[in-house]
């Protein structure tokens, strides 16, 4: 931090200098998300803001690692099987940037400490597997003024969205689901790129959400299918 | 009046001789998406978001000629 308030991007940092630049770095750096979930969006959402320098990470999920989780969550190892996956993440973190301080929530988000875990941060990314609790972050960040960064994957599609304060939210995505709490990943099941896509994306977003850079996807859905090779925005208001 | 629909993901599966699930339909003036799609002979249950022409639409929107509609099933992973 001291060489970025003269100016000057650190070197680990220096690859960042053309797009987020020095003030977009310090900015990164003294914010806090926190991202729910650290399945396959979630684990590769936490290894990229921690690689670009987010100075604190609220990483909540009380789920821990199975066999079938190898195949995409990047913080899943043989060798951490049983491991509860925000710990795993939090680990994973310490030792790519130190500058990042990660916080694990071993626990699920619910309605009894959402506000709680979600007040007072600056960005949250969803990296949910279910839409109920999708609805209950989507209402709290709605509620404290909190940029909510959205995704959601089944096989090879995937979508993508932000919601800032005062905008409709993700009641216009799932506003006709009636009972089911998941989609058709339930059929479809996810591989490997598909949620690395969808959470890259999702950390562009939280970039140009702190920084200040470029135009997030607000109001609008990014929608991907990739065995069809489409790219859609779709007005979401 | 002549319109495009589009399928995605798990709702291909309706028109499996079309594989990007894009056709067009010859289909009477006026009629809603609900209609819409049971002339298709979709479950309407699976179709959780609607586009016409890229923007978020209900059941009841009522369809003019040349609109593209998307058809997009509950996309709940993570």
């Amino acid at each position: 931090m001291a060489l970025l308030a003269e100016g000057k991007m650190p070197e680990r940092y220096q690859r960042n200098f053309g797009t987020v630049g020095i003030a977009g770095q310090i900015r990164l750096l003294k914010s806090k998300v926190a991202v729910v979930g650290a399945g396959g969006l979630g684990g590769t959402v936490i290894e990229l803001l921690a690689r670009l320098g987010v100075g604190q990470l609220r990483i909540i999920d009380g789920d821990t690692f199975a066999v079938h989780n190898l195949n995409r969550q990047l913080m899943s190892t043989e060798h951490n099987i049983g491991v509860n996956k925000a710990y795993a993440a939090a680990s994973r973190v310490e030792v790519i940037n130190c500058d990042v301080q990660a916080e694990a929530i071993p626990c699920m988000l619910d309605e009894g400490n959402a506000e709680k875990l979600l007040k007072g941060v600056d960005v949250v990314v969803d990296a949910l597997d279910n839409v109920s609790t999708r609805l209950l972050v989507n209402r709290v960040t709605k509620q404290y003024g909190i940029p909510l960064i959205y995704a959601a994957i089944a096989g090879f599609t995937g979508q993508v969205m932000t919601i800032m304060p005062g905008d409709n939210g993700l009641e216009r995505i799932y506003r006709q689901t009636n009972a089911p709490n998941q989609g058709v990943e339930t059929m479809l099941g996810n591989p490997a790129g598909t949620p690395a896509l969808a959470a890259s994306l999702q950390v562009q977003e939280v970039v140009k959400v702190i920084t200040g850079i470029g135009e997030p996807l607000r109001n609008k859905l990014l929608y991907f299918d990739t065995e069809m090779n489409v790219f859609e925005i779709l007005t979401v208001t | 009046m002549v319109i495009e629909v589009r399928l995605y993901a798990t709702l291909r599966r309706y028109r499996p001789s079309i594989p990007n699930g894009v056709f067009t339909a010859d289909i009477p003036d006026g009629i809603s998406v609900a209609e819409l799609v049971e002339k298709l002979e979709i479950d309407p249950a699976e179709i959780h978001m609607i586009m016409v022409n890229g923007i978020g639409r209900e059941m009841d929107g009522i369809l003019a000629d040349g609109d593209r509609i998307g058809l997009f099933p509950a996309v709940g992973g993570g």
